[in-house]
């Protein structure tokens, strides 16, 4: 059952949970926190709870995608039943398969591929709990779990969505906003180099309109960015690591 | 000697520089490609990663498992997303493969130290035991650590793993790929475990080895206290 729409979205200035337009939800994000796993991140973004688990290099299975001159990347993406207000049911959608997909192709032009012939490289995402912007939060999680696994990369992809409300721009969208906003922009950055590698818009929005919300939504992403390098120096004791 | 965590992405250095491991370039600037800890010596830079599988190199020890057998070579796991080849040829002596039976000379479970003789562009490994310090491991233990952490249990110059050999007089192999065999009675297999498990977890502090040999010695020492009280109560 979907919460009934409420008449305003944006309240004397306010966003319904009480945030400004360009404020993100609080996020906090753990590496290494899965035992068998050989990268991990825990993710919590507002209400969502995600976590990502990566496995490889390793073989491929079934035999015939492996290719000879590099990795292949496969990340799936999982909703638990229990994750929104009316139980999903469990199983690969549409949704999922879409969600898989932009993933991995947003992270495959970061990973060094090329170092692994014949291997894989899985991600496994479970978002436990939904509130709203799980596309940016998984695959904020599927890139601290890559680099977590000592997989090497360009860089680490931080995603964060911006998108229209009561004909307001504003960062980050929760399911209210996401249900009943206008429109939904996610977008996903190579910070280093400002390259897009992932950019999807859901609703309408003028030229202006689109370029207001896609900066925004990229200085979303630089700040999610800086979490995630602390969160992956902090498995190590933080700056300064020690000696070998 | 203290060194700074790096993660990929990071600008680590600019400049003339001769490129290790975990390291990338873009024009004049020199990038961190794995999480690590960063290395720069004199012109040299690299990244010592934390984290990451095995990934063969020739010149490299490895510990593999015979997993199966083909008509001329064995197929090994290595602890590696790569199986190791090890042919007929490469044995530890001249063998025939039509008229000696493969299964009795290495059976499938079999342990062996072997050295990676090549690694082709394909990954394809091929190993061999034709080596001074290559053989087949019979009896003992064998337990897995990290991959990334073997430079570690081993140790400067092995300062660390000899030491753990003389304080404990047992016979240790550490293999490139995170696998150690361990040859001994049972108790003291039993403790070196938990020594290197230590050693695993705390790979990134420093003063480990003085630490390590602590743990060894007041070990030690209890152990012949303990001996001597059980031969009082009997």
């Amino acid at each position: 059952m979907k919460v009934g729409k409420p008449e305003k979205l944006i309240v004397n200035g306010k966003r319904l949970d009480g945030r400004a337009f360009d404020e993100l939800r609080p996020i906090k994000i753990k590496a290494g926190v899965l035992k068998r796993a050989d990268g991990s991140c825990y993710l919590e973004w507002g209400k969502n709870k995600i976590i990502a688990a990566c496995y490889g290099p390793r073989e491929v299975h079934p035999r015939h995608l492996a290719r000879p001159d590099r990795a292949i990347l496969r990340c799936v993406y999982k909703m638990a039943p229990f994750s929104v207000k009316e139980r999903k049911k469990p199983g690969p959608d549409r949704r999922s398969v879409e969600l898989s997909k932009v993933i991995t192709e947003a992270l495959e032009n970061v990973v060094f591929l090329n170092l692994f012939p014949r291997s894989a490289i899985d991600v496994y995402i479970e978002v436990l709990q939904a509130e709203g912007g799980t596309r940016c939060a998984s695959l904020t999680a599927a890139s601290v779990a890559l680099a977590d696994a000592g997989v090497p990369m360009k860089d680490l992809v931080a995603a964060c969505a911006a998108g229209k409300v009561d004909g307001e721009i504003v960062l980050d969208l929760f399911e209210l906003e996401d249900n009943y906003g206008e429109a939904d922009l996610p977008v996903g950055i190579v910070p280093r180099t400002g390259e897009i590698t992932l950019l999807q818009m859901d609703g309408n929005l003028t030229r202006e309109e689109f370029e207001k919300a896609l900066d925004l939504a990229i200085k979303g992403a630089l700040q999610v960015y800086e979490l995630q390098k602390a969160a992956l120096k902090e498995k190590y004791g933080g700056e300064n690591g020690g000696e070998q | 000697m203290q060194r700074k965590v790096v993660v990929p992405g990071e600008l680590v250095a600019k400049g003339k520089y001769r490129l290790g491991e975990g390291v990338y370039r873009v024009g004049d600037e020199i990038y961190a490609s794995v999480l690590g800890l960063l290395d720069i010596k004199g012109s040299y830079v690299k990244v010592i990663p934390l984290a990451g599988r095995y990934i063969p190199k020739a010149g490299d020890y490895v510990i593999g498992i015979v997993k199966d057998i083909q008509p001329a070579f064995w197929i090994l796991d290595i602890n590696s997303p790569y199986d190791g080849i090890l042919n007929v040829n490469e044995f530890i002596r001249e063998v025939d493969p039509s008229t000696e039976d493969l299964y009795k000379l290495l059976p499938v479970g079999s342990v062996v130290h072997a050295l990676v003789k090549e690694v082709n562009r394909a990954k394809k490994v091929l190993l061999t035991l034709k080596d001074k310090k290559a053989r087949i491991l019979r009896k003992g233990r064998l337990i897995e650590i990290e991959p990334t952490r073997v430079p570690r249990v081993i140790g400067r110059r092995s300062s660390m793993i000899s030491m753990i050999k003389k304080e404990t007089k047992s016979s240790i192999i550490v293999a490139q790929n995170g696998r150690i065999w361990i040859k001994t009675d049972v108790d003291m297999t039993k403790f070196i475990e938990k020594i290197i498990r230590i050693i695993e977890k705390e790979a990134h502090t420093s003063g480990l080895t003085d630490r390590i040999k602590g743990i060894i010695t007041s070990k030690l020492k209890s152990a012949e206290k303990g001996e001597g009280n059980e031969g009082g109560e009997a």
